[in-house]
């Protein structure tokens, strides 16, 4: 099981590149796509689910390239976009059955596979409510129940937690490690802790362009020791703030305490702390932009 | 004055949304159609067998009764969707959390929709130009009685239509398919009465009589006979020299008084509109609020104490590799459900009413029941091909496998079998007389429905397109027994004459042509 993707890009209407010269190559796992909004996660997730035709390059799934004939990946795909609708007078299990059905599976075991998702997706007391009555939270469950519907081998999940509630969260995001063991995730997010908790591999995007493809323990490593944490006084935050890029900031009794991704301490007393996958994040984007402004000039 | 700032904002950002789509470039170009159809002479403006020479005064006055008579039909249709856009991209429930008063909501739109309408009319007064230029009778362009026509008539009737369009969206039952067809009735029932009277919308009334006058002054007599659209080149008019409306007093009163009723509609729709309140429109019908606030409890579990709660494992079990067989009557069962699913009682006992009575009535009942048997399901025919786009269901369905082979033949045989089971009445009583031909002609229609539909549908996006040019094409071909446009054997002479080979054809070709849109639709993105 394997999906490749090589110098794959998107070009809109007015010249407008939203994904570009994107490359990498994943096996079973979980893989998060990271990146600032406008980065372009939502153009390759689309792109690798088939809605949309690369502009250049390609993507292969298993050898077979998926622009050419997508049929094959769409057999054991599931897909949940970030913005999808439901029909509003079917109920959950006949909006579940419909898309069984146009996912080509057995009647029987559909049934099946659909008291299991709800349950699985905290909807069976709900079941029999037309979809029209649902709340925002629901409507995400249901995409992803109808994502997961035919056991697909390449689950592609574009901002999956957004409207789900603190637990439910935790548990899809249990669910995606659950399911990453033996098939191939794809995981969209701006939320840094919902890839921390499921990823095996993470993908950093910013303006359509691969900025690091690594595990997360590899990505940690390149800012180990360069995240410093130190306190200051309430009312000198603003100016801390002019002064460096904060990444973080808490308060607490003894005064805020503030973290920066720097090379040398900030200021004498700061303390060496460990690395976070935001600050990571947040060093490999800074880094990226820099060097791009950099270039600029 | 910051009210008539906000009233001209909104309507300025509405009406710039809808000019910068491709749409509104469609619908500028039908006007140019309609203006061509003036200048070429297919449009015609006959009075008890006369016409005005072609000079400013006639053709001002010939394109202001075009645009009334057939843009406020249409321009209804082009701008009933401003607050379904609001609705849809969810501007609405930012809106209705401002200060804005509801009339000064339903007052924007209804200007915007005025703008985009006058937009057509201001197309139309151009075109009025060169139906003048190329008519060569008279090219003296004299500016007042070539404009005055559209400015006294057509203003009044479009901000009628604008407001019209803004109550239907406002009322619950009207803002969907529904209002689309009663939109059309009310203006074909209302267009007749309108001639005889002189408070009409669209002005016939008005003209008719200053125009007979006109007749009779140059011929000596004339009769009542009008005619404002196509006539065949074989029939020659008199022709006599039009000087242009004598604006009475009562013309401009019962103009001015048009004006106001489109306020007070405008006003009644800001009585209605629901302010994007969820609650008093979908909720409330369809689901009790009580039900509605269980489930949003069960979403509001906050996290406890502010911790997020331990991981719970979670398991999936595998799918058998057997379970992946893809059977097309689940597929059609599944489509067939989507397109029923929603009906009331009495809509299948209307339909049943109207299977009994083609089975029951004689020859020349067929005339009249077998048009309303296949206009009853319209709005169920409309939604083919047009659901994934409306609903948003586009990224679920065409990610799935073969959904050109496998859910697009299901989508047109559901709408087949409607047709069949709708039209079965007429169908069996058609094959128990021994009927063929005619028979042959209700099978063809009952194929050309749902392939009209599903190409429109999958074209367009939506289903106002079907729902108004099936409506048009209905009311002229098999209610009004206009042979070539009889696309299902209501009209024996029809059937006599081949012509539903010629709707046979057309199946194919519209067949072709909702493939064609879907498999772009699939693949051209």
């Amino acid at each position: 099981m394997k999906l490749t993707i090589e110098g794959v890009g998107k070009r809109y209407k007015g010249n407008f590149w939203g994904l570009r010269e994107f490359s990498l190559e994943q096996g079973p796992g979980v893989l998060g796509l990271l990146g600032p909004n406008g980065a372009g996660k939502s153009t390759l997730m689309r792109i690798l689910a088939t809605i949309t035709k690369p502009t250049e390059g390609r993507a292969f799934w298993n050898g077979t390239d998926i622009a050419r004939s997508p049929n094959g990946l769409r057999s054991g795909l599931g897909y949940l976009p970030q913005d999808f609708g439901v029909y509003p007078n079917l109920n959950a299990v006949e909006f579940l059955e419909y898309m069984a059905a146009v996912k080509g599976l057995d009647t029987a075991a559909a049934r099946q596979r659909i008291d299991s998702l709800l349950a699985l997706v905290n909807l069976t007391e709900v079941r029999k409510r037309p979809l029209g009555g649902y709340s925002g939270g629901m409507k995400q469950r249901i995409g992803i129940a109808q994502a997961l519907l035919n056991d697909p081998q390449l689950l592609i999940v574009d901002e999956p937690t957004v409207g789900l509630d603190p637990e439910e969260r935790v548990r899809f995001r249990n669910l995606l490690s659950d399911l990453g063991g033996e098939r191939i995730v794809i995981l969209s997010t701006h939320i840094v802790s919902d890839v921390e908790a499921t990823a095996t591999g993470i993908a950093l995007i910013d303006q359509g362009r691969l900025l690091a493809y690594a595990a997360p323990e590899e990505l940690l490593r390149r800012v180990e020791g360069k995240v410093w944490e130190w306190v200051i006084p309430s009312a000198e935050l603003p100016a801390a703030r002019e002064k460096w890029k904060i990444s973080n900031a808490i308060r607490r009794a003894d005064g805020v305490h503030a973290r920066v991704v720097s090379e040398r301490p900030p200021v004498a007393d700061a303390k060496s702390v460990p690395p976070s996958l935001e600050d990571a994040y947040l060093a490999v984007l800074e880094g990226s932009r820099g060097s791009r402004l950099g270039m600029a000039a | 004055m910051s009210q008539a700032r906000a009233l001209y904002h909104l309507m300025r950002a509405d009406f710039l949304e809808r000019v910068r789509r491709y749409s509104f470039l469609i619908t500028l170009g039908l006007a140019v159609w309609l203006g061509w159809a003036v200048s070429t002479g297919k449009l015609k403006l006959w009075i008890s067998d006369s016409r005005g020479i072609y000079n400013s005064a006639w053709v001002g006055l010939l394109m202001a009764m075009v645009v009334n008579a057939f843009v406020s039909l249409a321009g209804f249709y082009v701008v009933k969707n401003t607050l379904e856009r609001d609705r849809r991209t969810g501007v609405g429930q930012i809106l209705a959390t401002t200060p804005m008063s509801k009339t000064l909501y339903t007052l924007g739109k209804t200007l915007s929709n005025l703008a985009v309408l006058l937009a057509m009319v201001a197309v139309l007064a151009m075109m009025a130009v060169v139906a003048q230029w190329m008519a060569g009778e008279d090219t003296h362009i004299q500016l007042w009685p070539l404009l005055a026509p559209s400015l006294i008539f057509c203003v009044p009737a479009m901000a009628l239509v604008a407001a019209f369009a803004v109550l239907f969206e406002t009322i619950p039952f009207l803002k969907g398919g529904f209002g689309n067809v009663v939109w059309f009735f009310l203006f074909t029932a209302s267009m007749p009465l309108g001639i005889k009277g002189t408070h009409d919308p669209i002005g016939l009334g008005l003209v008719r009589t200053q125009l007979k006058a006109a007749v009779q002054r140059a011929f000596g007599s004339a009769t009542d006979g009008f005619v404002l659209g196509a006539i065949g080149n074989e029939r020659q008019a008199r022709t006599f020299r039009w000087e242009g409306m004598d604006w009475t007093r009562e013309i401009l009163l019962s103009r001015l008084t048009l004006l106001t009723i489109a306020f007070a509609i405008t006003l009644l729709a800001a009585l209605l509109f629901d302010r994007f309140d969820v609650s008093r429109s979908w909720g409330r019908r369809r689901s009790s609020s009580r039900d509605f606030v269980a489930a949003s409890d069960r979403e509001l579990v906050p996290a406890r104490n502010g911790v997020v709660p331990e991981p719970v494992p979670v398991h999936l079990q595998p799918l058998p590799a057997e379970s992946r067989r893809f059977r097309f009557f689940e597929m059609l069962h599944a489509e067939l459900r989507l397109l029923l699913k929603g009906q009331r009682w009495w809509w299948y006992g209307i339909a049943a009413g109207l299977i009994v009575a083609g089975l029951l009535v004689p020859e020349e009942g067929r005339k009249i029941v077998l048009p309303l048997t296949w206009i009853w399901p319209v709005l169920l025919w409309s939604s083919l091909g047009t659901r994934e786009a409306r609903f948003a269901t586009d990224g679920l369905v065409f990610s799935a496998a073969w959904p050109l082979r496998r859910q697009l033949p299901a989508t047109w045989l559901a709408g087949f079998l409607l047709a069949l089971v709708t039209g079965s009445g007429v169908g069996l009583r058609l094959a128990f007389t021994g009927d063929w031909p005619a028979a042959g002609a209700w099978l063809i229609g009952a194929l050309f429905i749902p392939t009209f539909a599903l190409a429109l549908g999958v074209w367009s996006g939506s289903s106002k397109l079907f729902e108004v040019v099936y409506l048009f094409l209905w009311y002229i071909g098999p209610l009004n027994q206009t042979r070539p446009l009889d696309f299902m054997g209501a009209v024996p002479a029809a059937v006599q004459a081949g012509i539903p080979l010629v709707w046979l054809a057309a199946t194919v070709a519209l067949g072709i042509t909702g493939v064609a849109g879907r498999w772009r639709q699939l693949a051209g993105r």
